[in-house]
């Protein structure tokens, strides 16, 4: 019962939700730190790069111009317009 | 967006919300809990406090210290220690104002959206982040309990356990046998019986090389077969008649019984294993404090809506980490981290009265072979079309290209790097 509630309200009302790049750029904070950051070193750091090179580096990735271990396996989850918002943000 | 559309989101948006509505006139600080120190609860307090620097954010955690599931496996290998693995609330106290709460809650009161503390105080809520991990069935395997597995240890719950099991491993007698008993789907971690076994291994290999370890899955296959199988043909003589490491389906004939003063498990058709160490990982569920609170589904897990990560039971409690049902997502910790952060920006969203971003999610397990041998699996999660259902975007996602040695390498050390940023990221 409660299910068919639920789904009634959900069909009844259209979902609305916007792409917001913050949503994705905070996953790439899991792994990547913000700051710069000497100690570890393994895991590239993304203080100080622009946008036009993370937006490059990104697409490089999702289409396989460039080589890494992970990376080309998460960028081809995001449209190249999502790419580019999700560039702007981590460079601001 | 322009005015106008933001207009429209928000009558949309607020056509959604009034379920929850405040307590608080306006003006005055919401104030959200969240129960439950782990990597969710941790990053969704830390989240909160990132976008609303006025929030009152409240966090319930037991403990003191916490020790990391993830990197505990480790420990079997000699590679890290307790004290490496703990992490404490001290940042997010100090740094982001997060009012810490040390104690055990006794019971969530929903209807009057109050939380009863087990010293009697009471914490009211607008809004509930509810992230209390796991429990065990114990009734799945006879004659296991609580208190058998100070014994035989789970140490699925990193801590003490972890270390009793370590020990237990080096004490073992030269030539003896460690038996994994691997829970049925779904549990935490996937991947981490199968690492548990590659660092016991590499310990074993080099302490106890007559001795053999023996996997005794609930399941017909498991998280990153392929490449742990690989990693254990490389390093322990996997498929041959010396292999450190055997793993033994039994699907369909589960282990249901231990008999502590043989040390045997036996499985539904009365096979018997008997080993010198036996780690039993029974089937989980969501914590007891999930279920006392009328948030659980008939199989033990909490249902979300996965737009806001609202239970569907009580629009005032958001559920998060291992005991919400993410489905695609396993459970882990760096799931955890990502559900907290999209769970946040709803809650922060929802109090603003704002309308809904679209939530993103990523998964990354690494899991270590041997010390210096990596290997991982990732996903990427979004709502379907109709903003309902998680999915695994397709094309993306997926496992280690190959167990190749650059390429393993470089994964183990990732697995380090990842693994401090992960935390540092969670807890501050």
């Amino acid at each position: 019962m409660r299910w068919l509630l639920m789904w009634l309200l959900m069909t009844a009302q259209p979902v609305h939700a916007e792409f917001n790049p913050q949503s994705v750029v905070m996953n790439c904070l899991i792994c990547h730190d913000s700051e710069k950051n000497s100690s570890s070193g393994e895991v590239p750091d993304l203080a100080g790069l622009t946008s036009a090179e993370l937006h490059q580096a990104l697409l490089d990735f999702k289409y396989d111009r460039r080589f890494a271990t992970l990376m080309p396996r998460i960028a081809k989850g995001y449209s190249d317009a999502e790419i580019q918002a999700v560039a702007d943000w981590l460079s601001q | 967006m322009d005015r106008r559309h933001f207009l429209k989101f928000s009558a949309a948006g607020g056509a959604l919300l009034t379920g929850c509505a405040p307590f608080q006139v306006k003006d005055t600080k919401a104030h959200v809990v969240v129960i439950g120190g782990g990597f969710g609860g941790a990053t969704a307090a830390k989240t909160l406090r990132l976008l609303d620097a006025n929030l009152k954010i409240t966090l319930i955690e037991p403990k003191t210290q916490y020790v990391t599931c993830p990197g505990s496996n480790w420990l079997f290998a000699g590679i890290t220690n307790l004290t490496q693995l703990s992490v404490d609330y001290r940042t997010l106290q100090v740094q982001y104002d997060i009012d810490l709460v040390t104690q055990s809650v006794a019971t969530i009161e929903r209807n009057i959206r109050q939380i009863r503390l087990t010293n009697g105080d009471s914490i009211g809520y607008d809004r509930l982040i509810l992230s209390p991990g796991i429990t065990f069935k114990w009734d799945a395997i006879a004659g296991y309990s609580a208190e058998i597995a100070a014994i035989f240890p789970h140490a699925w719950q990193a801590g003490l356990q972890t270390r009793i099991l370590a020990q237990q491993l080096q004490a073992m007698p030269q030539g003896g046998v460690v038996l994994i008993v691997a829970p049925p789907d779904p549990y935490r971690c996937p991947p981490g019986p199968y690492e548990r076994a590659s660092m016991m291994a590499c310990w074993i290999k080099q302490h106890n090389p007559r001795a053999k370890i023996l996997i005794l899955d609930s399941k017909r296959s498991f998280s990153k077969q392929r490449l742990f199988e690989a990693g254990w043909r490389a390093n322990y003589g996997y498929g041959t008649a010396n292999s450190l490491i055997e793993w033994h389906s039994l699907a369909d004939n589960s282990i249901n019984e231990l008999h502590k003063a043989s040390k045997t498990v036996i499985s539904e058709f009365g096979d018997r294993f008997t080993g010198d160490v036996l780690n039993i990982i029974p089937a989980q569920m969501a914590a007891n404090l999930a279920m006392h609170a009328g948030l659980t589904n008939p199989h033990g897990w909490c249902d979300i809506n996965p737009l806001t990560s609202q239970s569907v039971e009580d629009d005032c409690i958001h559920v998060i980490g291992d005991a919400a049902q993410f489905t695609p997502m396993p459970k882990s910790a760096f799931a955890a981290n990502s559900q907290a952060k999209a769970c946040a920006m709803a809650v922060f969203n929802l109090i603003h009265q704002q309308p809904m971003s679209e939530p993103h999610w990523i998964n990354t397990c690494y899991s270590l072979i041997a010390p210096e041998q990596g290997i991982s699996v990732v996903g990427v999660y979004r709502l379907d079309d109709e903003k309902r259902r998680i999915i695994a975007v397709e094309g993306a996602g997926g496992v280690s290209h190959a167990f190749e040695e650059q390429i393993s390498r470089s994964e183990a050390g990732y697995a380090r790097s990842v693994y401090q940023n992960l935390i540092k990221n969670s807890f501050g």
